[in-house]
C-alpha cells in the first residue's frame, strides 16, 4: 500500500514503564466517561425541548416541569462531556501522535466548529436554562432558544466523527483533502446513526433513573418522576432495537484492509455482545412496561447495563485502532528511526565543523553593525539587499551625506530597493560610516 | 523532520488565529476562573460572616455570570488552545505533551476537581442559603473551588516558563542527539521564570477579577428590581475594590521581578514585541502606553474604593478595558520574546528542530515533506515549476508566522525588492537587525525557488 504518513516526533513516548494495555485500557474508560455525558448532553437537551413543546400543545403543567428539570442534566453533561474529552485527546495524541495531528489537520479549519460551535451551543443552552421563568409568557420565543441550542449541538458529532473515521483510517491520510471527503461516507453516516440512536437510548435510562429518584421526592415531582420513568422506556424501546441492527453493521464499513484483518481478532465478537446486552435490556424493560412504580434497585440495573453496552461498543471500537495502526506505526518507526540517524550524523559533523572554524576577531565598528542589523542587508564586498560596502565607499560620498542616509534612511541612489529609517546615537552613525568609508 | 500536511489560513493568519483563542482564554481563565474563583469566594466568605444576606445573594448573581462564561467560553477556548496549537505547529505541541503528558494528566485531574466543586458550589447554592449551616457549608465549596482553580494555573504556568526558560543551570531539557530523548522534567520546570510567572499571574488574575466583579455588580444592582439588591452596590464595590488595591500593587512588583528572570536575549525583544517592527524605536509611545494601562488601573481602583458610591460605569469599564489591554499585551509579548525559538534552543518558531538544520539544508526541506504533491516539491528540469516549489517551501518554513498577503505577508514585506536582493537576505535571515528570524533551513537550489517565489508575489498582475 502507498502510504503517506508522517515521521513520528522524534521523543519517547512517557509510559514510565507501564504496559501498552494500561494506556489502552485508559483511552477506553476515559472515553466511556465522556461519551456518557455526551449521549446524556444531546438527549437530555432534545428532550427539554421537546417536553416544553409538548408543555404547551397539552397545556400540561408536568410536561413542562419535566423540560424544566432536564435541563439540569444538560447542563451537567455539557461541562463533564467538555471535561472528559480531554483525556481521550491527551492519550490518543501522545499513543498516535501523527495518525491524530495529521487527521485535525486535514479537517481544518472546520474542526474548529467544536470549539466555536460548541460555545455558541452552551451559551443558549445557559440562556434556555435561565431565561425560564422570565419567558414563561414568551413560550415561541423561548423553545426557539432551546431548538437552536439542540440543533448546534446535533452539528458538533458530524464533524469530530469526521476527523475521528479519518485518523482510524490512514491510508485515507493520501486521498481525503477535505472534510466533506470524509464526513459524506457511508462509514459516518453508520456511526452517526449509532451514535444518535445511543443517545437516545442511554438518555431514556437516565431518564428512569432521574424519574425514580423524583418519585422517591414525592409532591409534585412524584408526578414528574413517573412521566419521566413511562418517557424513558419509551425512548429507549424505540431507539435500541435500530440500534442493535445498526451496531455490528458499523464496523464493517471501515476501508477493506481494516474490515478483512478486523475479522480475524477477538474484537468483531464485541459488537454483537453490545447488541446483546441492549437486547437483554429490551427485555428487562418490557416486563416493566405498563408497571407504573419502578423501584430504583431496577433502574440501577438498567442503568449497569447500558453502561455495559457502551463500553463493549468504546472497546469494539478500540479493536478498530489496534487493527488499523499495526502497521501504519510500524513503517513510521523504521522512517522515523532512519531520518534520526541522519540527522544525528549529520550535526555532530556540523558541530565538529564549527569547533575547527578560525576564531573570529571583530573590529568594533563590525560588532555595533552587526548588533544594529546592517550586516542583515549589507556585506563589505558582494552586494546583498543593499550594496557592498566597498561600492558606497568607492562611489565617494561625504561622510554626511551617508550619515543622514543611516539616519534618515534613502531610496534610489542604488535600484529601488528602499533603506529603512535606522535608530541609532549621532556617535554611533559616525562610527560605522567612517568604518564603511575605510573599505575601500 | 516529523511532516505534517499544510494548513494555511489566509489574510488573518495561523498567528492571529491562535491569538484570538488565547487571548479570549486569558481573558476569562484569568479573570474568570482563577482570579473570580478567589474574589467570589472572598466575598461569599466575607457577606456569609457579616450575615449580609442581600450581599451574599448580590454574589450569587455575579457567580452566574462568571459560571456561565468560564464553563462556556473559558473552558473550550482551553481545549481550543491545543486543537489551534495542532493545527499551526503539530511538531511543537505533539512534543510538548510528551514530555509534559503526565503533568497535563495530573492538571486535568485537578481540573475535574475544579468543574465539579464549581457545579456543585453554584447549582446548590439557592437550597443551602436558607440556613446559616448550609450558607458556611456552601463558602467551603467555593474555597476548595478557588484553591484547585489556582493549582491548575500553578501547573500550567509551569510549562510556559519552560517554553521560555528550559535551560535551568545551562542543563538542556532534552539531549537532542539521544534518540529516544532523555528529558528532564525537573530541570525544566523549576525553572526560573515560573515562581515569579506564577505570582504575577496569580495577584494580577485577582485584580482583574476584582475589576469584573466591580462592573458586573455595577450592572446586576443598578438594573435590579429588588430594593435590597440595589442598595447593596456600595458596599459590595467597595470590597471589591479592595481587593485591588491589595492586589495591584503585589502583581506589579511581581511583574518586574518576572521581567529580570527572563533571558537578555528574549527580553531585548520587548520593544518590537509590544510595538510591532515598524514603532519598535519609538520607545517614548510604548513607555505612554504602559503608563496609561497602569495609571488607569490604579485611578479607577482609588476611584471605586474611596468614593465607590460615585463609581460610573465609565470608569468600571475603563477599569476592565485596561485589564483587557494588559492581559493582551503581556500575552503577545511572551509568545513573540520566545523567537525565533518556539521551545528555546530546540525547535525554531517553524516547528524545525535546530539539530534538523543541518541534514535539511544537505538534501533539502522538501524531501521528506511527504504530503506533498510531486510536482510541487520536485524541480523539473526547465525550471516551469520553480514558483510552485518556492510556494510549496514558504508554506512549509513561513506559514506559522507570515500570510501571503494578509497580516504580516510576505508581499508587502518584499515590495520593491528585487529577486536577487530577496535571494541574498535569505542567506542572513537571523542577525542583528531581524533576531527573531529562524534561518532559512534547505538546499541553495531551494533557497532560490523561495526567492522566485517570493518576488512573484509582487508582479502578479502586473502589465508587462
Amino acid at each position: 500500500m502507498n502510504w503517506k504518513l508522517p515521521f513520528d516526533i522524534p521523543l519517547v513516548v512517557p509510559t514510565m514503564g507501564l504496559p501498552g494495555w494500561f494506556f489502552d485500557s485508559l483511552g477506553v474508560i476515559v472515553f466511556v466517561v465522556h461519551i456518557a455525558f455526551i449521549y446524556t448532553l444531546i438527549g437530555a437537551s432534545t428532550a427539554s425541548v421537546l417536553y416544553n413543546i409538548f408543555g404547551v400543545f397539552k397545556k400540561s403543567k408536568t410536561n413542562d416541569l419535566l423540560a424544566y428539570k432536564m435541563t439540569n442534566p444538560t447542563t451537567i453533561s455539557e461541562n463533564m462531556g467538555a471535561l472528559w474529552g480531554v483525556a481521550p485527546l491527551l492519550v490518543i495524541s501522545v499513543l498516535y501522535t501523527g495518525f491524530f495531528y495529521t487527521a485535525i489537520l486535514k479537517v481544518s479549519p472546520h474542526i474548529l466548529h467544536i470549539i466555536y460551535g460548541n460555545i455558541f451551543a452552551f451559551l443558549l443552552s445557559y440562556a434556555y436554562k435561565f431565561s425560564w421563568h422570565a419567558l414563561h409568557e414568551h413560550k415561541g420565543f423561548h423553545i426557539s432558544i432551546g431548538l437552536v441550542a439542540v440543533l448546534t449541538f446535533y452539528t458538533l458529532p458530524p464533524v469530530f466523527m469526521s476527523m475521528s473515521n479519518l485518523y482510524l483510517q490512514p491510508e485515507l491520510f493520501a486521498t481525503v483533502k477535505n472534510i466533506w471527503d470524509i464526513m459524506l461516507t457511508p462509514l459516518t453516516f453508520f456511526r452517526l446513526i449509532n451514535f444518535f440512536l445511543t443517545a437516545f437510548a442511554f438518555t431514556g435510562i437516565v431518564m428512569i433513573y432521574l424519574g425514580v429518584k423524583w418519585v422517591k421526592a414525592g409532591g409534585e415531582d412524584a408526578e414528574v418522576g413517573r412521566l419521566a420513568i413511562d418517557q424513558g422506556k419509551k425512548w429507549f424501546m424505540w431507539a435500541a432495537p435500530v440500534n442493535i441492527a445498526v451496531l455490528p453493521l458499523v464496523f464493517f464499513a471501515f476501508s477493506p484492509r481494516i474490515s478483512e484483518a478486523y475479522i480475524h481478532t477477538p474484537f468483531v465478537f464485541l459488537p454483537f455482545a453490545a447488541s446483546a446486552v441492549l437486547l437483554i435490556l429490551f427485555f428487562f424493560l418490557l416486563k416493566r412496561f405498563s408497571n407504573e412504580e419502578f423501584n430504583g434497585s431496577d433502574a440501577t440495573k438498567a442503568m449497569v447495563l447500558m453502561i455495559v453496552a457502551v463500553t463493549l461498543m468504546a472497546t469494539a471500537r478500540h479493536g478498530i485502532r489496534v487493527v488499523s495502526f499495526e502497521e501504519p506505526l510500524q513503517l513510521q518507526a523504521e522512517a522515523t528511526q532512519e531520518y534520526m540517524t541522519n540527522v544525528i550524523t549529520e550535526y555532530k559533523a556540523h558541530k565538529e565543523e564549527m569547533k575547527n572554524a578560525p576564531a573570529v576577531v571583530l573590529d568594533p565598528a563590525v560588532s555595533l553593525a552587526d548588533s544594529k542589523g546592517c550586516l542583515a542587508c549589507h556585506s563589505v564586498d558582494t552586494k546583498l539587499v543593499g550594496p557592498a560596502y566597498k561600492e558606497v565607499a568607492a562611489k565617494g560620498e561625504s561622510a554626511d551625506v551617508l550619515i543622514a542616509s543611516v539616519k534618515n534612511g534613502s531610496q534610489g541612489k542604488w535600484g529601488e530597493t528602499p533603506m529603512p529609517t535606522q535608530t541609532l546615537t549621532d556617535d554611533e552613525a559616525k562610527t560605522l560610516v567612517e568604518w564603511v568609508l575605510k573599505q575601500k | 523532520m516529523f511532516d505534517f500536511p499544510i494548513f494555511e489560513m489566509p489574510t488573518i493568519g495561523l498567528r492571529m488565529l491562535m491569538a484570538i483563542n488565547a487571548i479570549i482564554h486569558v481573558f476569562v481563565s484569568h479573570g474568570g476562573a482563577v482570579g473570580g474563583s478567589v474574589v467570589l469566594a472572598l466575598a461569599a466568605w466575607w457577606t456569609n460572616k457579616k450575615n449580609d444576606l442581600a450581599g451574599y445573594e448580590t454574589v450569587y448573581r455575579l457567580l452566574m455570570v462568571f459560571f456561565i462564561i468560564t464553563t462556556s467560553v473559558g473552558a473550550l477556548t482551553g481545549i481550543g488552545m491545543w486543537i489551534h496549537a495542532n493545527i499551526i505547529s503539530p511538531n511543537a505541541i505533539g512534543g510538548l505533551i510528551r514530555v509534559f503528558f503526565w503533568k497535563w494528566f495530573i492538571e486535568w485531574i485537578v481540573f475535574n476537581f475544579e468543574v465539579v466543586l464549581l457545579l456543585f458550589w453554584f447549582m446548590t447554592w439557592k437550597p443551602k442559603a436558607e440556613t446559616a449551616e448550609g450558607r458556611s457549608k456552601s463558602v467551603k465549596f467555593g474555597i476548595f473551588y478557588a484553591v484547585s482553580s489556582w493549582v491548575t494555573m500553578l501547573i500550567i504556568t509551569a510549562i510556559l516558563g519552560f517554553m521560555l526558560t528550559p535551560n535551568f543551570d545551562g542543563q538542556p531539557w532534552i539531549d537532542p542527539e539521544v534518540y529516544p530523548g532523555v528529558v528532564n522534567y525537573n530541570n525544566a520546570l523549576f525553572n526560573p521564570t515560573w515562581i515569579p510567572g506564577l505570582m504575577m499571574r496569580t495577584f494580577s488574575s485577582i485584580a482583574f477579577a476584582g475589576a469584573l466583579a466591580i462592573l458586573w455588580t455595577w450592572l446586576i444592582t443598578s438594573f435590579s428590581k429588588d430594593e435590597e439588591i440595589r442598595a447593596t452596590k456600595e458596599r459590595m464595590i467597595k470590597f471589591f475594590a479592595t481587593i485591588m488595591i491589595v492586589t495591584v500593587p503585589v502583581a506589579a512588583a511581581f511583574g518586574y521581578y518576572y521581567l529580570l528572570q527572563i533571558p537578555e536575549a528574549a527580553r531585548a525583544m520587548i520593544p518590537t514585541a509590544m510595538m510591532t517592527r515598524a514603532f519598535a524605536d519609538k520607545m517614548d509611545l510604548m513607555h505612554m502606553i504602559i503608563s496609561g494601562i497602569g495609571g488607569t488601573v490604579v485611578l479607577t481602583t482609588i476611584i471605586a474604593y474611596f468614593s465607590p458610591k460615585r463609581m460610573p460605569y465609565i470608569a468600571a469599564t475603563l477599569m476592565v478595558a485596561a485589564f483587557m489591554l494588559f492581559w493582551g499585551y503581556e500575552e503577545r509579548t511572551r509568545e513573540f520574546i520566545r523567537k525565533p525559538y518556539l521551545i528555546y534552543n530546540y525547535m525554531y518558531a517553524n516547528g524545525i528542530r535546530v539539530t534538523d538544520v543541518p541534514y535539511l539544508n544537505k538534501v533539502g526541506i522538501l524531501k521528506h515533506a511527504v504530503f506533498v504533491d510531486e510536482d510541487k516539491k520536485v524541480l523539473k528540469e526547465d525550471k516551469s515549476n520553480l514558483i510552485e516549489v518556492g510556494h510549496t517551501i514558504a508554506q512549509i518554513e513561513c506559514r506559522a508566522c507570515h500570510t501571503e498577503n494578509g497580516i504580516n505577508g510576505l508581499k508587502f514585506l518584499t515590495k520593491g525588492w528585487s529577486q536577487e536582493a530577496i535571494r541574498n537576505r535569505l542567506n542572513n535571515l537571523p542577525g542583528g537587525g531581524t533576531p527573531y528570524m529562524p534561518p532559512f533551513t534547505g538546499t541553495e537550489a531551494e533557497k532560490d525557488a523561495l526567492a522566485a517565489y517570493l518576488a512573484s508575489l509582487n508582479k502578479r498582475g502586473e502589465i508587462k
